[in-house]
Protein backbone atom coordinates (compact mmCIF):
# COMPACT_ATOMS: atom_id res chain seq x y z
CA UNK A 1 0.00 0.00 0.00
CA UNK A 2 0.91 3.67 -1.21
CA UNK A 3 0.90 6.44 2.11
CA UNK A 4 -1.18 9.10 0.47
CA UNK A 5 -0.37 12.51 1.99
CA UNK A 6 -2.62 14.30 -0.44
CA UNK A 7 -5.74 13.44 1.33
CA UNK A 8 -4.25 14.67 4.46
CA UNK A 9 -3.34 17.84 3.36
CA UNK A 10 -7.10 18.02 1.57
CA UNK A 11 -8.77 17.84 4.83
CA UNK A 12 -5.94 19.53 7.67
CA UNK A 13 -8.13 22.78 8.15
CA UNK A 14 -10.83 19.53 9.74
CA UNK A 15 -7.77 18.25 11.48
CA UNK A 16 -6.72 21.50 12.88
CA UNK A 17 -10.07 21.93 14.46
CA UNK A 18 -10.02 19.14 16.14
CA UNK A 19 -6.75 19.73 17.59
CA UNK A 20 -8.98 22.93 18.87
CA UNK A 21 -11.73 21.34 19.79
CA UNK A 22 -9.24 19.08 22.12
CA UNK A 23 -7.18 21.95 23.58
CA UNK A 24 -9.98 23.53 25.19
CA UNK A 25 -11.32 20.26 26.23
CA UNK A 26 -8.41 19.93 28.34
CA UNK A 27 -8.35 23.77 29.26
CA UNK A 28 -11.32 23.31 30.55
CA UNK A 29 -10.82 20.25 32.38
CA UNK A 30 -7.34 21.74 33.77
CA UNK A 31 -9.43 24.47 34.96
CA UNK A 32 -12.24 22.57 36.77
CA UNK A 33 -9.68 20.41 37.98
CA UNK A 34 -7.55 22.83 39.65
CA UNK A 35 -10.45 24.45 41.23
CA UNK A 36 -11.67 20.88 42.68
CA UNK A 37 -8.03 20.02 43.50
CA UNK A 38 -7.36 23.09 45.46
CA UNK A 39 -10.99 22.33 47.55
CA UNK A 40 -9.70 18.94 47.75
CA UNK A 41 -6.61 19.43 49.60
CA UNK A 42 -8.26 21.94 51.44
CA UNK A 43 -10.46 19.31 52.72
CA UNK A 44 -8.15 16.81 53.57
CA UNK A 45 -5.57 18.84 55.23
CA UNK A 46 -7.18 21.41 56.97
CA UNK A 47 -10.87 20.32 58.00
CA UNK A 48 -12.33 18.24 60.14
CA UNK A 49 -12.88 14.35 60.64
CA UNK A 50 -15.69 14.49 58.19
CA UNK A 51 -14.69 16.63 55.69
CA UNK A 52 -11.63 14.90 55.37
CA UNK A 53 -13.38 11.82 55.15
CA UNK A 54 -15.57 12.99 52.48
CA UNK A 55 -12.17 14.48 50.30
CA UNK A 56 -10.79 11.04 50.97
CA UNK A 57 -13.38 8.90 49.57
CA UNK A 58 -13.77 11.68 46.45
CA UNK A 59 -9.72 10.68 45.87
CA UNK A 60 -10.78 7.01 46.18
CA UNK A 61 -13.90 7.47 43.81
CA UNK A 62 -12.56 9.48 41.15
CA UNK A 63 -9.47 7.56 40.88
CA UNK A 64 -11.11 4.29 40.54
CA UNK A 65 -13.63 4.67 38.37
CA UNK A 66 -12.81 4.75 34.32
CA UNK A 67 -13.10 7.70 33.16
CA UNK A 68 -14.98 6.20 30.37
CA UNK A 69 -17.74 5.36 32.33
CA UNK A 70 -18.00 8.66 34.04
CA UNK A 71 -18.10 10.62 30.60
CA UNK A 72 -20.87 8.23 29.77
CA UNK A 73 -22.57 9.32 33.04
CA UNK A 74 -21.78 12.92 32.55
CA UNK A 75 -23.51 13.08 29.27
CA UNK A 76 -26.12 10.66 29.49
CA UNK A 77 -27.61 10.70 33.37
CA UNK A 78 -26.53 13.63 34.65
CA UNK A 79 -29.04 16.30 32.35
CA UNK A 80 -31.75 13.80 33.63
CA UNK A 81 -30.71 14.22 37.53
CA UNK A 82 -30.23 17.94 37.08
CA UNK A 83 -33.25 18.73 34.65
CA UNK A 84 -30.66 20.62 32.44
CA UNK A 85 -29.12 20.42 28.84
CA UNK A 86 -25.45 19.81 28.52
CA UNK A 87 -23.30 19.85 25.12
CA UNK A 88 -20.71 16.59 24.85
CA UNK A 89 -17.72 19.08 25.68
CA UNK A 90 -19.49 20.33 28.36
CA UNK A 91 -20.47 16.80 29.68
CA UNK A 92 -16.88 15.33 29.19
CA UNK A 93 -15.07 18.23 29.95
CA UNK A 94 -16.73 18.31 33.70
CA UNK A 95 -16.15 14.74 34.50
CA UNK A 96 -12.89 14.86 33.20
CA UNK A 97 -11.84 17.84 35.39
CA UNK A 98 -13.16 15.92 38.13
CA UNK A 99 -10.79 13.08 37.65
CA UNK A 100 -8.05 15.52 37.25
CA UNK A 101 -8.80 17.36 40.55
CA UNK A 102 -8.82 13.76 42.45
CA UNK A 103 -5.01 13.07 40.45
CA UNK A 104 -4.04 16.76 41.30
CA UNK A 105 -5.16 16.86 44.69
CA UNK A 106 -3.07 13.95 45.47
CA UNK A 107 -0.29 16.11 43.58
CA UNK A 108 -0.72 18.59 45.76
CA UNK A 109 -1.16 16.89 49.10
CA UNK A 110 2.30 15.23 48.66
CA UNK A 111 4.08 18.53 47.84
CA UNK A 112 2.87 19.77 50.55
CA UNK A 113 2.95 17.25 53.26
CA UNK A 114 6.99 16.80 52.27
CA UNK A 115 7.10 20.52 53.55
CA UNK A 116 8.73 19.35 56.96
CA UNK A 117 6.49 20.63 60.09
CA UNK A 118 8.93 22.52 61.47
CA UNK A 119 8.68 25.12 58.99
CA UNK A 120 5.07 25.63 59.81
CA UNK A 121 5.84 26.02 63.42
CA UNK A 122 8.90 28.23 63.24
CA UNK A 123 6.82 30.49 60.40
CA UNK A 124 4.02 30.28 63.17
CA UNK A 125 6.15 30.98 65.97
CA UNK A 126 7.80 34.62 64.01
CA UNK A 127 4.18 35.75 63.92
CA UNK A 128 3.63 35.57 60.26
CA UNK A 129 -0.08 36.02 58.85
CA UNK A 130 -1.61 32.71 57.29
CA UNK A 131 -1.21 33.93 54.23
CA UNK A 132 2.48 35.00 54.77
CA UNK A 133 3.14 31.01 55.99
CA UNK A 134 2.05 29.67 52.83
CA UNK A 135 3.05 31.96 49.57
CA UNK A 136 6.57 32.92 51.43
CA UNK A 137 7.21 29.11 53.53
CA UNK A 138 5.61 26.85 52.69
CA UNK A 139 4.28 26.56 48.31
CA UNK A 140 7.97 28.20 47.54
CA UNK A 141 9.31 24.68 49.14
CA UNK A 142 6.36 22.80 47.98
CA UNK A 143 5.83 23.67 43.89
CA UNK A 144 9.26 22.35 42.94
CA UNK A 145 8.06 19.05 43.76
CA UNK A 146 4.59 19.05 42.87
CA UNK A 147 5.69 20.69 39.14
CA UNK A 148 7.00 17.49 37.67
CA UNK A 149 3.74 15.58 38.32
CA UNK A 150 1.48 18.33 37.48
CA UNK A 151 3.08 18.57 33.73
CA UNK A 152 3.37 14.60 33.76
CA UNK A 153 -0.50 14.50 34.71
CA UNK A 154 -1.21 17.15 31.58
CA UNK A 155 0.02 14.59 29.13
CA UNK A 156 -2.40 12.13 30.92
CA UNK A 157 -5.17 14.48 30.47
CA UNK A 158 -4.19 15.53 27.21
CA UNK A 159 -4.86 11.69 26.31
CA UNK A 160 -7.64 11.45 28.25
CA UNK A 161 -9.79 13.75 26.11
CA UNK A 162 -9.83 11.31 22.91
CA UNK A 163 -12.43 9.69 25.32
CA UNK A 164 -14.66 12.47 24.36
CA UNK A 165 -14.90 11.15 21.10
CA UNK A 166 -17.17 8.01 22.41
CA UNK A 167 -19.80 10.33 23.15
CA UNK A 168 -19.75 12.70 19.52
CA UNK A 169 -17.58 15.53 20.70
CA UNK A 170 -15.39 16.46 17.18
CA UNK A 171 -11.90 16.35 18.86
CA UNK A 172 -8.92 15.09 16.98
CA UNK A 173 -9.40 11.42 17.15
CA UNK A 174 -13.14 11.83 16.26
CA UNK A 175 -12.41 13.51 13.47
CA UNK A 176 -9.50 11.61 12.15
CA UNK A 177 -11.59 8.37 12.86
CA UNK A 178 -14.47 9.80 10.67
CA UNK A 179 -12.44 10.90 7.63
CA UNK A 180 -10.68 7.78 7.65
CA UNK A 181 -14.21 6.27 7.63
CA UNK A 182 -15.24 8.44 4.72
CA UNK A 183 -12.57 7.85 2.47
CA UNK A 184 -11.31 4.15 3.58
CA UNK A 185 -7.76 6.17 4.30
CA UNK A 186 -7.70 4.98 7.69
CA UNK A 187 -4.01 4.20 7.86
CA UNK A 188 -3.04 7.94 6.59
CA UNK A 189 -5.26 9.15 8.86
CA UNK A 190 -5.00 7.84 12.00
CA UNK A 191 -1.36 7.42 11.77
CA UNK A 192 -1.04 10.87 11.00
CA UNK A 193 -3.06 12.00 14.39
CA UNK A 194 -0.68 8.99 16.19
CA UNK A 195 2.28 11.35 15.29
CA UNK A 196 0.35 14.45 15.92
CA UNK A 197 -0.35 13.19 19.86
CA UNK A 198 3.52 12.25 19.83
CA UNK A 199 5.12 15.60 18.89
CA UNK A 200 2.60 17.40 21.57
CA UNK A 201 3.01 15.24 24.21
CA UNK A 202 6.54 13.89 24.26
CA UNK A 203 8.09 16.91 24.49
CA UNK A 204 5.82 17.97 27.66
CA UNK A 205 7.09 14.22 29.29
CA UNK A 206 10.59 15.43 28.35
CA UNK A 207 10.08 18.40 30.53
CA UNK A 208 8.64 16.66 33.31
CA UNK A 209 11.23 14.41 33.16
CA UNK A 210 14.24 17.33 32.96
CA UNK A 211 12.28 19.04 36.08
CA UNK A 212 12.26 16.08 38.13
CA UNK A 213 15.83 15.32 37.58
CA UNK A 214 17.30 19.03 38.69
CA UNK A 215 14.89 18.81 41.36
CA UNK A 216 16.47 15.34 42.71
CA UNK A 217 20.07 16.95 41.71
CA UNK A 218 19.09 20.06 43.74
CA UNK A 219 17.76 17.92 46.52
CA UNK A 220 20.94 16.47 46.94
CA UNK B 1 -40.16 17.90 37.95
CA UNK B 2 -37.56 16.52 40.43
CA UNK B 3 -39.84 14.20 42.13
CA UNK B 4 -41.33 12.91 38.67
CA UNK B 5 -37.47 12.37 37.92
CA UNK B 6 -36.83 10.00 40.95
CA UNK B 7 -40.33 8.08 40.85
CA UNK B 8 -39.61 7.60 37.53
CA UNK B 9 -36.22 5.91 38.04
CA UNK B 10 -36.51 1.86 37.77
CA UNK B 11 -33.89 -0.27 38.77
CA UNK B 12 -35.42 -3.53 38.19
CA UNK B 13 -33.97 -2.91 34.44
CA UNK B 14 -30.83 -3.72 36.34
CA UNK B 15 -31.80 -7.12 37.63
CA UNK B 16 -33.80 -8.18 34.57
CA UNK B 17 -30.19 -7.67 32.30
CA UNK B 18 -28.20 -8.68 35.21
CA UNK B 19 -27.34 -12.13 33.32
CA UNK B 20 -26.18 -10.23 30.40
CA UNK B 21 -24.44 -7.44 32.75
CA UNK B 22 -22.41 -9.86 34.28
CA UNK B 23 -21.27 -11.39 31.33
CA UNK B 24 -20.09 -8.38 30.20
CA UNK B 25 -18.01 -7.74 33.12
CA UNK B 26 -16.87 -11.67 32.65
CA UNK B 27 -15.56 -9.91 29.68
CA UNK B 28 -14.36 -6.96 31.14
CA UNK B 29 -12.22 -8.89 33.83
CA UNK B 30 -11.20 -11.44 30.40
CA UNK B 31 -9.84 -8.23 28.51
CA UNK B 32 -7.87 -6.83 31.44
CA UNK B 33 -6.43 -9.35 32.19
CA UNK B 34 -5.31 -10.73 29.52
CA UNK B 35 -3.83 -7.26 28.95
CA UNK B 36 -2.40 -7.55 32.41
CA UNK B 37 -0.61 -10.62 31.52
CA UNK B 38 0.10 -10.06 28.66
CA UNK B 39 1.32 -6.87 29.18
CA UNK B 40 3.75 -7.77 31.82
CA UNK B 41 5.47 -10.47 30.00
CA UNK B 42 6.21 -7.50 27.23
CA UNK B 43 6.99 -5.36 29.52
CA UNK B 44 9.55 -7.20 30.75
CA UNK B 45 10.94 -8.23 27.90
CA UNK B 46 10.97 -4.53 26.86
CA UNK B 47 12.89 -3.89 29.95
CA UNK B 48 15.51 -6.13 29.25
CA UNK B 49 15.81 -5.28 25.72
CA UNK B 50 16.40 -1.83 26.60
CA UNK B 51 19.01 -2.94 28.80
CA UNK B 52 20.72 -4.61 26.23
CA UNK B 53 24.76 -3.60 25.34
CA UNK B 54 23.79 -3.55 21.71
CA UNK B 55 22.21 -0.06 20.81
CA UNK B 56 20.56 -1.81 17.28
CA UNK B 57 18.54 -3.98 20.06
CA UNK B 58 18.25 -0.78 22.71
CA UNK B 59 17.01 2.15 20.30
CA UNK B 60 13.70 0.69 18.74
CA UNK B 61 12.64 -0.93 21.87
CA UNK B 62 13.22 2.28 23.39
CA UNK B 63 11.22 4.46 20.75
CA UNK B 64 8.24 2.15 20.46
CA UNK B 65 8.07 2.07 24.27
CA UNK B 66 8.04 5.80 24.13
CA UNK B 67 5.99 6.22 21.26
CA UNK B 68 3.42 4.13 22.55
CA UNK B 69 3.27 6.21 26.28
CA UNK B 70 2.81 9.34 24.54
CA UNK B 71 0.17 8.35 22.60
CA UNK B 72 -3.79 7.94 23.77
CA UNK B 73 -4.99 4.03 24.02
CA UNK B 74 -7.68 5.23 22.14
CA UNK B 75 -6.10 6.23 18.73
CA UNK B 76 -3.90 3.09 19.56
CA UNK B 77 -6.94 0.74 19.74
CA UNK B 78 -8.73 2.10 15.82
CA UNK B 79 -4.67 2.37 14.61
CA UNK B 80 -5.04 -1.78 14.94
CA UNK B 81 -8.40 -1.89 14.45
CA UNK B 82 -8.51 0.23 11.18
CA UNK B 83 -5.27 0.77 9.88
CA UNK B 84 -2.95 -1.71 10.60
CA UNK B 85 -5.50 -4.28 8.45
CA UNK B 86 -5.01 -1.79 5.29
CA UNK B 87 -1.01 -2.56 5.64
CA UNK B 88 -1.31 -6.09 6.56
CA UNK B 89 -4.02 -7.47 4.34
CA UNK B 90 -6.02 -9.37 6.69
CA UNK B 91 -8.44 -7.84 9.31
CA UNK B 92 -8.60 -8.69 12.73
CA UNK B 93 -11.53 -9.37 15.38
CA UNK B 94 -12.86 -6.66 17.88
CA UNK B 95 -11.63 -8.65 20.46
CA UNK B 96 -7.82 -9.32 18.83
CA UNK B 97 -7.64 -6.09 18.21
CA UNK B 98 -8.39 -5.05 21.58
CA UNK B 99 -6.20 -7.79 23.20
CA UNK B 100 -3.48 -6.55 21.09
CA UNK B 101 -3.52 -2.59 21.79
CA UNK B 102 -4.11 -2.84 25.41
CA UNK B 103 -1.13 -5.87 25.51
CA UNK B 104 1.24 -3.08 23.91
CA UNK B 105 -0.02 0.08 25.79
CA UNK B 106 0.29 -2.00 28.87
CA UNK B 107 3.91 -3.76 28.11
CA UNK B 108 4.84 -0.14 27.56
CA UNK B 109 4.06 1.34 30.86
CA UNK B 110 5.10 -2.21 32.81
CA UNK B 111 8.67 -2.00 31.06
CA UNK B 112 9.36 1.66 33.13
CA UNK B 113 8.12 -0.50 36.15
CA UNK B 114 10.49 -3.23 35.76
CA UNK B 115 13.10 -0.56 34.20
CA UNK B 116 13.16 1.02 37.37
CA UNK B 117 12.98 -1.90 39.40
CA UNK B 118 16.49 -3.51 37.70
CA UNK B 119 17.94 0.11 38.10
CA UNK B 120 17.32 -0.29 41.77
CA UNK B 121 19.25 -3.81 42.09
CA UNK B 122 23.38 -3.56 42.96
CA UNK B 123 25.69 -2.94 40.19
CA UNK B 124 27.85 -5.12 42.39
CA UNK B 125 25.70 -7.97 42.37
CA UNK B 126 25.43 -8.12 38.80
CA UNK B 127 29.16 -7.69 38.42
CA UNK B 128 30.09 -10.35 40.98
CA UNK B 129 27.56 -12.84 38.74
CA UNK B 130 29.37 -11.78 35.73
CA UNK B 131 32.99 -12.19 37.75
CA UNK B 132 31.56 -15.86 38.33
CA UNK B 133 30.60 -16.23 34.41
CA UNK B 134 27.10 -17.02 35.22
CA UNK B 135 25.63 -17.08 31.87
CA UNK B 136 23.13 -13.97 30.92
CA UNK B 137 20.38 -16.16 31.26
CA UNK B 138 21.10 -17.09 34.61
CA UNK B 139 21.89 -13.26 35.56
CA UNK B 140 18.31 -12.51 34.63
CA UNK B 141 16.30 -15.37 36.02
CA UNK B 142 18.50 -16.01 39.11
CA UNK B 143 19.46 -12.42 40.63
CA UNK B 144 17.70 -9.54 38.71
CA UNK B 145 14.36 -10.87 38.23
CA UNK B 146 13.54 -12.03 41.63
CA UNK B 147 14.40 -9.36 43.67
CA UNK B 148 13.04 -6.75 40.67
CA UNK B 149 9.63 -8.84 41.06
CA UNK B 150 9.51 -7.44 44.67
CA UNK B 151 10.14 -3.78 44.06
CA UNK B 152 7.60 -3.76 41.37
CA UNK B 153 4.49 -4.99 42.95
CA UNK B 154 2.97 -2.21 44.73
CA UNK B 155 3.25 -0.09 41.22
CA UNK B 156 1.93 -3.14 39.10
CA UNK B 157 -1.49 -2.67 41.82
CA UNK B 158 -1.39 0.48 40.21
CA UNK B 159 -1.20 -0.76 36.77
CA UNK B 160 -3.93 -3.63 37.34
CA UNK B 161 -5.97 -0.68 37.85
CA UNK B 162 -5.38 1.18 34.87
CA UNK B 163 -5.78 -1.77 33.06
CA UNK B 164 -9.23 -1.83 33.66
CA UNK B 165 -9.94 1.68 33.71
CA UNK B 166 -8.25 1.64 29.86
CA UNK B 167 -10.23 -2.08 28.50
CA UNK B 168 -13.36 0.49 29.35
CA UNK B 169 -11.88 2.54 26.23
CA UNK B 170 -11.87 -0.39 23.74
CA UNK B 171 -15.40 -0.10 23.94
CA UNK B 172 -15.71 1.83 21.27
CA UNK B 173 -14.29 -1.14 19.35
CA UNK B 174 -17.34 -3.63 18.97
CA UNK B 175 -17.00 -6.07 21.60
CA UNK B 176 -19.24 -7.07 24.70
CA UNK B 177 -17.74 -5.47 27.68
CA UNK B 178 -19.50 -4.05 30.67
CA UNK B 179 -19.12 -0.42 29.07
CA UNK B 180 -20.89 -1.82 25.86
CA UNK B 181 -23.30 -4.16 26.87
CA UNK B 182 -24.58 -1.50 29.46
CA UNK B 183 -25.16 1.07 25.86
CA UNK B 184 -26.62 -2.09 24.39
CA UNK B 185 -29.42 -2.53 27.12
CA UNK B 186 -29.65 1.32 27.18
CA UNK B 187 -30.36 1.26 23.31
CA UNK B 188 -34.02 -0.56 23.74
CA UNK B 189 -34.92 0.48 27.48
CA UNK B 190 -33.87 4.17 27.57
CA UNK B 191 -32.91 3.66 31.27
CA UNK B 192 -29.29 5.48 30.60
CA UNK B 193 -29.50 6.32 34.95
CA UNK B 194 -30.08 3.12 36.31
CA UNK B 195 -27.99 1.14 33.51
CA UNK B 196 -24.36 3.56 33.48
CA UNK B 197 -24.65 3.77 37.33
CA UNK B 198 -25.01 0.05 37.73
CA UNK B 199 -21.55 -0.19 35.71
CA UNK B 200 -20.01 2.76 37.05
CA UNK B 201 -20.37 1.13 40.56
CA UNK B 202 -19.49 -2.54 39.47
CA UNK B 203 -16.13 -0.70 37.95
CA UNK B 204 -15.60 0.73 41.02
CA UNK B 205 -16.12 -2.17 43.21
CA UNK B 206 -13.56 -4.02 40.66
CA UNK B 207 -10.59 -1.35 41.29
CA UNK B 208 -11.68 -1.13 44.78
CA UNK B 209 -10.93 -4.69 45.31
CA UNK B 210 -7.45 -5.11 43.58
CA UNK B 211 -6.00 -2.16 45.17
CA UNK B 212 -6.80 -3.77 48.70
CA UNK B 213 -6.09 -7.06 47.09
CA UNK B 214 -2.21 -5.27 46.44
CA UNK B 215 -2.00 -4.14 49.73
CA UNK B 216 -2.82 -7.72 51.21
CA UNK B 217 -0.10 -8.82 48.67
CA UNK B 218 2.62 -6.25 49.38
CA UNK B 219 1.95 -7.16 53.48
CA UNK B 220 2.74 -10.55 52.97
CA UNK B 221 5.96 -9.91 50.58
CA UNK B 222 6.97 -7.49 53.82
CA UNK B 223 7.48 -10.04 55.97
CA UNK B 224 9.98 -12.44 55.21
CA UNK B 225 12.43 -9.72 54.25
Amino acid sequence: MNFNVGVLEANYPALLGGLMVTCLATLIALSIGFVVAVVMVTLRLGGGKWSRRFADAYLTFFRTTPEMVLIFWAYFCLPAVLGIQMSGLTAGSLSLGLVTGAYLAEIFRAGIQSVPKGQFEAGRALGLSRFALWTKVVLPQGVPLMTPPFINYLTELIKNTTLLAAIGVAELAYVAYNLGAQTFRYFEFITAIGIGYFLIIFPISLLSRRLEKTRRQAAM
Amino acid sequence: MAETFWSSLDFGVVWRFRDALLMGLGFTLFLAGSGLVGGTILGALFAVFQSSRFWIVRWPIRALVEFLRATPLLMQAIWVHFALPLALGFTLTPTVSAILALTFNVGAYTSEIFRAGIAAIDKGQIEAARALALPTRLVWTKIILPQAFRLIVPPLTSSAISTVKASTILSILAINDLMRVAMRINGFTYRPVELYTAAALLFFLVGFAISRLGLFVEKRLERPA
